[in-house]
């Protein structure tokens, strides 16, 4: 994909190299990788460093918190370890994104657990390649005082194959299993709703 | 313009499973009834205000209005026909109609006609969604997906000497796809031992319409015999473990261990008893 081979002829140049170690990001096509590269390049040593340190930072840092499964350079995270998030609640969510997206509303104060993933055999992915034998493990033994799981994976299928799974394991164990509410998005246009969406705001709407 | 193939294609479709593509773009794997099966571009899909998203869900029967790209055609249109929302909403019925999909993805070839193996993952959606038998619409889904792609099971007559074997002498082979009898048993070291009854049922299901075959009585360990039997022969046909059928089995134990707990909880609490049985 590159034209920065190495004029003596000896493999890939250093820029190439940088090239495609930019280009296989998410979101980053060839010309992005290109400009990136040619940035670092012009950019002051000192600015490359710090780039370069904080990838090795985050890697040799961060890890999986004990209990939520959280990415975390602490452990157990700082949710897990504030004394004022309320200690009966999981909200149970697919990514680390999504801790930061519910955290961003300001409206949950309980615990999190991340399954890093969702149940999608089409995709090879079973409930055993997830951190579901954490969660359950953790409510039995540490978090004894939770209550209620709001599971909040992706209203899509894969999202609600996972939910009632989770249903079917945490319900025996006396837990009040929950799911966030579905219906149209905000700004959205009835006439473009498909049949479920609307179908499920008809079902959940409330009172004006 | 004249002269040239037409830029959109109009066709139904029924979405057999989806991935990620860049930031808010997904690959949509479609079953269609003259292209077989097709891969293209959904655009925008993972925003939330997406007019597309809702109608690309897998296990979605939809109209479709695709633009040939360059390598894979763009959806520029669709419209849900039928979405299956009974199915959805229960675990047993969803995680067979995943295992369907997942067959119908591994049995059919792209850009190739598929009206017959279409026509019988719809209805099997169909069948599923009104309720029928969760057991008897996965096993006739999965013989006729056999027979339409050249790999019929032989039930009755011995794969070695071609002679009818009774049900309880009779053992099988997922590899061979088919039952040996004792005479020929040598000569196939690799056989298993079969169920007589749960080889009665096949036959049963290989000769009689749909319909009928819904009247056999199954117990859930019978029930559960065939689905064994079933799953090694695909994932043998296939050529490949099948994820979707080892969550087929996961939900079921789920299921079974939650009613148990909830049976243990009913002697105990009756109070709860009632709002369980709700």
């Amino acid at each position: 994909m590159n034209d920065f081979r190495d004029p003596s002829g000896g493999g890939a140049s250093p820029i190439a190299r940088l090239v495609d170690a930019f280009h296989r990001l998410p979101g980053i096509g060839p010309k992005i990788a290109q400009r990136l590269a040619y940035h670092v390049l012009r950019a002051p040593e000192e600015e490359a460093r710090d780039l370069a340190e904080a990838l090795m930072e985050v890697k040799r840092s961060v890890v999986l918190c004990a209990r939520c499964q959280n990415v975390t350079a602490e452990n157990p995270c700082r949710i897990c370890s504030d004394k004022g998030r309320e200690r009966t609640i999981i909200c149970v969510v697919e990514e680390p994104l999504d801790v930061v997206a519910i955290e961003r509303t300001g409206g949950f104060h309980g615990l999190y657990h991340v399954l890093h993933g969702v149940i999608s055999p089409a995709d090879g992915v079973g409930p055993e390649d997830l951190k579901i034998a954490e969660l359950l493990a953790r409510i039995r033994d540490v978090d004894r005082d939770v209550t209620e799981v709001i599971v909040a994976t992706n209203p899509n299928l894969e999202g609600e194959a996972t939910s009632m799974y989770l249903g079917r394991l945490l319900r025996p164990l006396g837990i009040r299993v929950t799911r966030l509410a579905r219906g149209l998005p905000a700004g959205a246009d009835l006439e473009y709703a498909d049949d479920v969406t609307l179908g499920r705001a008809l079902e959940f709407r409330q009172e004006v | 313009m004249s002269g040239r193939a037409p830029r959109v294609t109009k066709t139904e479709a029924i979405v057999i499973r989806q991935r990620r593509l860049g930031d808010a773009d997904r690959i949509v794997t479609l079953l269609t009834p003259l292209r077989g099966k097709v891969d293209v571009v959904a655009k925008g899909v993972l925003r939330s205000k997406s007019r597309l998203a809702g109608h690309l869900e897998p296990l979605t029967h939809v109209e479709i209005v695709l633009a040939h790209g360059r390598s894979l055609d763009v959806v520029t249109q669709a419209q849900a026909v039928e979405s299956f929302p009974a199915l959805r909403g229960d675990l047993d019925r969803l995680s067979a109609a995943l295992y369907l999909a997942e067959l119908a993805d591994r049995f059919t070839v792209e850009h190739a006609d598929a009206t017959g193996l279409f026509a019988l993952l719809h209805a099997a959606l169909v069948r599923l969604d009104r309720g029928d038998g969760q057991q008897v619409v996965t096993r006739m889904y999965e013989l006729a997906l056999l027979e339409a792609t050249g790999f019929r099971p032989e039930w009755t007559r011995c794969l070695g000497c071609g002679v009818e074997v009774p049900a309880d002498e009779a053992r099988w082979s997922p590899l061979e796809g088919g039952v040996i009898g004792v005479e020929c048993g040598a000569r196939y070291p690799g056989a298993l031992p079969i169920d007589a009854t749960a080889l009665r049922v096949l036959r049963a299901y290989q000769s009689l319409p749909y319909e009928e075959a819904g009247r056999v009585r199954l117990t859930d360990d019978l029930a559960a015999r065939l689905e064994q039997i079933m799953h090694s022969l695909m994932r043998a046909v296939a050529e490949r473990e099948l994820k979707s059928a080892a969550f087929v089995s996961a939900a079921r134990h789920a299921r079974v261990a939650e009613e148990t707990a909830t049976a243990g909880l009913d002697e105990i609490r009756d109070d709860e008893c009632a709002e369980a049985e709700d």
